[in-house]
């Protein structure tokens, strides 16, 4: 047996996204999974995977990543080579072919299922799931970003430093309006209750309208239509974690897809200059960084280079709360 | 091309009759051909339009007795005032032909509002010389809602005339019960060859031709009234149709044997 | 007359047209759909042929030509009440077989239904000509064959694609110019049509009282939403319902409109004074399902239903007509043998 493998650099395998295991000489493989959407030959190497070195089961993560648990570490090399057509064939960044995942501080970019299977998405999620994890991928920084298809938010993306929620902006054709009452009925019973009827006709509060599309979905006429373009609600910096869990504050109503992927991908700037340098591993939640600096400071990079349209609701100044446990 | 049939034409309220606070007579200028049991589109522009039966034909004019209910009624209430203009539509729908009830016994069992349709008839039945073997019942829901009492105090000098109540406070000296307690106090002489027209309430209606038949009557010889929705008034916009009828020109008046067959 | 045109031929011909017709046709209205990203086909007017969709049926028919889904029918001004006015131009309406014979049931209901015609109806009417758009093939959950809708010789001129080019039959005189001016030959042309649809279905001949109340309808009441796009996208529906109004700006001015009415949604039946017919889905979809294949053909002699399938394909609840007619038919069979 080669005894070598007892002097091991941790930090280095972790930052692999293999997992320090609590069972001595063991690993875990964690395999990204943008958006949460896989073909089925990738499934099947994992499972080859999980077969050949693992304990022979696999971990879903909550991330919608999975890990594949009970890797000998001395097998992690043979590992990273089977890993090697899953990163390829999912296409996913990577500095050093054949040394597995390049970096697992940013996490895996979530979505629900989105327009390709739900009947309420406004987007595809997946695609925007594998664009953003193109656009920030590999990186050490601990960036967690999560996308849903509407308003129902079951990705809950709130709980994420990015949260993405598709929009519709809802186009109204009176002349094929007949006033069933249907769009009326559901956007009480679903959602906001954006809608009235004045003279027989449809009116639509846009203060109030949430984008979420049910008008549109339950119209037996067509005289609701989804708009042309794709908008989004993004919110920031929710997390989890021990001292101050928070929901996301919403940040702009009807932004596009560009804006937002520029945002997420300046706010790495952001954080190498601001985070702190006691953060065990490098690793501090963007949100306690910008509680820090304050919120101003955070903008200023985000928004660089980013010219927003015209029907962009920004909120101007975000507080959060959430439990702060860490305060007595 | 056609006339333009849902272009109403101008009227004129000529009088207006307050039986009760939620139910009024409006007497609007008319010539022309009209039958009892027909209706009228009474059209309010900006407001709706809503059918009413014809309580009341004149030489120059309709009576339309109208219960507050709803939206056009409502503004009706409201708004008018006898020399006021308004518009109608119609008439619509086959109504009755009170001289095809000239000959041989008849009874007329009527609740509530339903009473329009058959005033008509009844006052075409006080023209003939022996109206005696006409019986008439007319059920109200309480004294304040009984309409035409003008009418029925002429009434009684000419046909068998009930009217009752459903309820009334003590002291009342009227009949005080349904119509259905009153059908098997009738006296016919043959029950096989008398002729009915119920109109009210479908539940009134159920229970009285429910009675009739008890006493050996002939479901030949019954018509009813019906009503639905309406929104045209002639056969196009298809709210009042039942199977292959259409209440609006087919009825509203039925002959019971070919209603019954018509389920909603 | 036949013709045999290529596309240029028969894109002058359409340009032709267009000199002094509007023409009417199905079209893909991209993003309109009810889904993210999903296309509706729908009628619209169209400037070049291109537009119009040869390789699918419509999602909703081309009645609007005749009655809009909702329709200005007078203004009211003060004193005054005025015929609302529409474009006064002809228009050719493109259209399937199916579709084609669904035009004698509209025009059955709106001018030949009770002694009145229906002036709105008629004004449409009488300025449209009919194109037929042959089918090559059965559209999905279509059952235009055993309702006999699957083709129809009531129209002005027919179009079909053929190879290349297209072929028409031009049945009225007042077209023939135009083709013979940009065709580049002659020939005899039958419009094309199917002859096997999707589905076979059975209609019972006569139904007995009892299927009115039958438990068969159960079903329905419990599956199905009430939401009526069944009835806007049949192309044989032709229920309406009227809405006055008045601009609340100033309350002196307003309108009376028509809007198409669903007799599966609710308040198709409620009268003022609360009274409400037909409560449960149950009872409506027998209403609906009854009407199309039996009291229309007890009043007026042939089937409403032209069996196009689109009420199929549009039910969210996976409800099939077709399927509700020979349910309907095995149910009656049931009765009659019970007898």
């Amino acid at each position: 047996m080669d005894t070598s493998i007892r002097d091991i650099d941790k930090k280095k395998f972790k930052k692999y996204a293999f997992r320090y295991s609590k069972e001595r000489g063991e690993t875990a493989a964690r395999i990204r999974i943008p958006g949460g959407h896989i073909e089925y030959e990738n499934l099947e190497r994992i499972a080859k995977i999980a077969e050949k070195y693992g304990n022979g089961t696999i971990h879903v993560s909550l991330r919608q990543g999975v890990e594949v648990p009970g890797i000998p570490l001395e097998k992690m090399e043979d590992v990273k080579a089977e890993l090697q057509p899953i990163i390829d064939s999912m296409n996913i960044n990577q500095d050093n072919p054949g040394e597995g995942y390049s970096a697992s501080g940013t996490r895996n970019v979530m979505a629900c299922i989105g327009k390709r299977v739900c009947p309420f998405g406004c987007y595809d999620t997946t695609a925007l799931a594998q664009r953003i994890e193109k656009a920030i991928f590999p990186h050490d920084l601990h960036v967690k970003v999560a996308m849903t298809g509407c308003s129902n938010d079951c990705a809950k993306v709130r709980m994420h430093d990015f949260g993405i929620i598709g929009m519709t902006e809802p186009q109204y054709n009176k002349g094929r309006c007949v006033n069933c009452g249907a769009c009326v009925k559901w956007c009480q019973k679903r959602s906001v209750g954006a809608l009235e009827v004045v003279n027989g006709k449809i009116k639509r509060d846009p203060k109030k309208c949430v984008g979420c599309g049910v008008c549109v979905a339950y119209c037996p006429t067509r005289a609701w239509s989804r708009s042309k373009e794709h908008y989004f609600r993004l919110t920031l910096l929710g997390r989890t974690g021990k001292k101050n869990p928070r929901l996301a504050e919403d940040y702009m109503k009807w932004v596009d897809e560009d804006s937002i992927v520029k945002i997420i991908k300046n706010s790495y700037d952001y954080c190498e200059k601001y985070i702190s340098p006691e953060a065990p591993d490098r690793k501090e939640h963007i949100g306690y960084i910008v509680d820090r600096t304050g919120f101003e400071e955070f903008e200023k990079y985000i928004l660089r280079d980013v010219e927003l349209g015209e029907k962009v609701e920004k909120n101007p100044r975000l507080y959060w709360g959430g439990k702060h446990y860490d305060r007595w | 091309m056609s006339k333009n049939e849902y272009l109403p034409f101008s009227s004129k309220l000529q009088d207006l009759i307050k039986h009760n606070d939620a139910e009024w007579t409006f007497r609007f200028t008319y010539v022309g051909p009209c039958k009892p049991g027909q209706f009228f589109m009474v059209s309010v522009p900006k407001v709706g339009e809503s059918p009413i039966s014809v309580s009341g034909i004149g030489e120059d004019y309709v009576d339309l007795t109208i219960r507050k209910v709803g939206k056009v009624t409502d503004w009706l209430f409201e708004n008018m005032k006898p020399g006021d203009g308004l518009f109608l539509r119609g008439p619509y729908g086959n109504g009755f032909d009170p001289e095809m009830f000239a000959d041989g016994e008849l009874i007329i069992v009527a609740g509530g509002s339903a009473v329009s349709p058959i005033r008509g008839v009844v006052q075409y039945l006080c023209t003939l010389p022996d109206a005696s073997d006409k019986h008439v019942i007319t059920g109200f829901k309480n004294p304040d809602e009984i309409l035409f009492r003008d009418d029925l105090k002429v009434w009684k000098d000419h046909v068998d005339l009930t009217v009752t109540v459903d309820g009334a406070p003590e002291g009342y000296e009227g009949n005080i019960g349904m119509v259905t307690k009153y059908i098997p106090l009738l006296e016919v002489k043959d029950i096989k060859k008398c002729k009915a027209i119920v109109v009210g309430p479908p539940p009134m209606i159920k229970f009285s031709i429910i009675e009739l038949v008890k006493r050996g009557f002939d479901e030949e010889n019954v018509w009813i009234s019906d009503s639905r929705r309406m929104c045209c008034g002639m056969g196009k916009c298809g709210h009042c149709r039942i199977n292959s009828k259409y209440v609006c020109i087919d009825g509203p008046v039925f002959k019971f044997t070919e209603h019954r067959a018509l389920i909603d | 007359m036949g013709y045999r045109m290529d596309r240029t031929e028969w894109k002058a011909v359409f340009d032709e047209l267009g000199k002094t017709y509007r023409l009417f046709a199905p079209v893909r209205k991209i993003g309109e759909g009810r889904f993210t990203d999903v296309d509706v086909i729908r009628y619209d007017f169209v400037e070049d042929p291109d537009e119009i969709v040869w390789d699918e049926r419509s999602d909703y028919s081309f009645k609007d030509s005749l009655i809009p889904l909702s329709e200005t029918m007078f203004f009211f001004t003060e004193d005054q009440v005025k015929e609302a006015s529409i474009d006064e131009r002809p228009v050719i309406v493109f259209l399937r077989p199916c579709d084609l014979n669904a035009v004698k049931r509209l025009d059955q209901m709106y001018m030949d239904n009770g002694p009145d015609n229906d002036w709105f109806y008629e004004r449409r009417r009488n300025k449209i000509s009919f194109a037929l758009m042959g089918c090559d093939r059965a559209c999905e959950n279509s059952f235009c064959v055993d309702m006999g809708a699957n083709k129809s010789d009531e129209y002005a001129f027919s179009i079909d694609m053929e190879g290349d080019g297209f072929v028409s039959d031009v049945k009225d005189e007042k077209f023939v110019k135009a083709f013979a001016d940009h065709a580049g030959s002659e020939q005899a042309v039958e419009p094309h049509y199917i002859t096997e649809s999707e589905y076979h279905v059975e209609r019972p001949e006569d139904v007995p009282l009892s299927i009115f109340n039958d438990e068969m309808w159960d079903e329905y009441t419990r599956r199905c939403i009430n939401c009526g796009r069944c009835n806007f996208v049949c192309p044989t529906c032709t229920c309406f319902t009227t809405q006055d109004v008045f601009y609340t700006d100033n309350g002196r001015v307003g309108e009376r409109r028509r809007v198409n009415a669903s007799c599966m949604v609710d308040g198709y039946t409620d009268v003022a004074g609360g009274l409400q017919f037909r409560k449960t889905n149950g009872e409506r979809m027998r209403f609906k399902v009854l009407h199309k294949v039996y009291d229309f053909r007890k009043r007026f002699g042939y089937d409403m239903c032209v069996g196009c399938g689109r009420c199929d394909s549009v039910c969210p609840e996976y409800i099939s007509f077709a399927n509700c007619i020979n349910k309907l038919n095995r149910r009656v069979e049931e009765l009659e043998a019970e007898k």
